[in-house]
């Protein structure tokens, strides 16, 4: 898949990602505390929206930035040193993100009560 | 050049870009305290408890907001072909945005002020 295709595929998917984000957990501000993150997050198919939320928000982020980068002519000559600078830091970042979403477990929210 | 609508898009896009993934970072070591337990989560949020914070929040929003009705704008100019029109719907992508920042933004706001609503 090309470049500017992955980031329209994963650009239409985070407007559905981030509608639903903003509505469940955003909205109404102030609400959002350790005991909701946990409730919601007891749920697998929570975990699983977070991670493809997650991995598409990372995909397009750092897809984005890369495209912003190399659009510089002293930074585009050290295109594959950026690319995978970025790559490495998306990969941490969702090996960090999806050990946080597979944390949570109904165990973990029945230790709380 | 740089009065055109077609180069304040970019220069809006790229840079709404740009600040939502260094938030995206943030938000993902914010969220990842809540391995710790409850303590180090709700204390690693009040970090940004700060009513200057909740503030900031709305901008988020905005470029949030922003940087997707735009990038709808571009996805119809770009894969559906959607040309002539292009100018005028970055006008309504613009003050789509700013209807919802406004709608999303009050109450945040409101939050930020500590009045209850």
């Amino acid at each position: 898949m090309g470049f500017f295709r992955m980031q329209r595929l994963t650009a239409v998917a985070l407007v559905a990602f981030m509608a639903l984000h903003m509505v469940v957990v955003h909205y109404p501000p102030g609400h959002l505390d350790f005991t909701r993150v946990l409730e919601r997050l007891a749920n697998p198919l929570w975990k699983a929206i977070d991670i493809a939320f997650l991995g598409t928000a990372l995909l397009h982020g750092l897809g984005g930035l890369y495209d912003a980068l190399i659009d510089m002519e002293q930074i585009a000559m050290a295109r594959r040193a950026v690319a995978g600078g970025l790559a490495t830091i998306g990969l941490a970042a969702f090996g960090y993100g999806v050990y946080t979403v597979i944390s949570f477990s109904p165990a973990a929210l029945a230790a709380l009560r | 050049m740089f009065k055109t609508t077609g180069f304040i898009s970019f220069a809006l896009r790229r840079f709404t870009g740009v600040v939502l993934v260094l938030y995206l970072m943030l938000h993902i070591w914010v969220i990842g305290a809540a391995t710790q337990g409850a303590e180090a989560f709700n204390r690693r949020m009040e970090v940004f408890a700060s009513p200057a914070t909740h503030v900031l929040e709305i901008f988020l929003l905005a470029a949030v907001a922003y940087h997707a009705f735009d990038g709808i704008r571009l996805l119809l100019v770009n894969a559906f072909r959607v040309t002539g029109p292009r100018k005028s719907m970055w006008y309504a992508a613009f003050a789509v945005a700013a209807l919802l920042t406004v709608i999303g933004g009050l109450p945040l706001l409101l939050y930020a002020l500590g009045i209850s609503y």
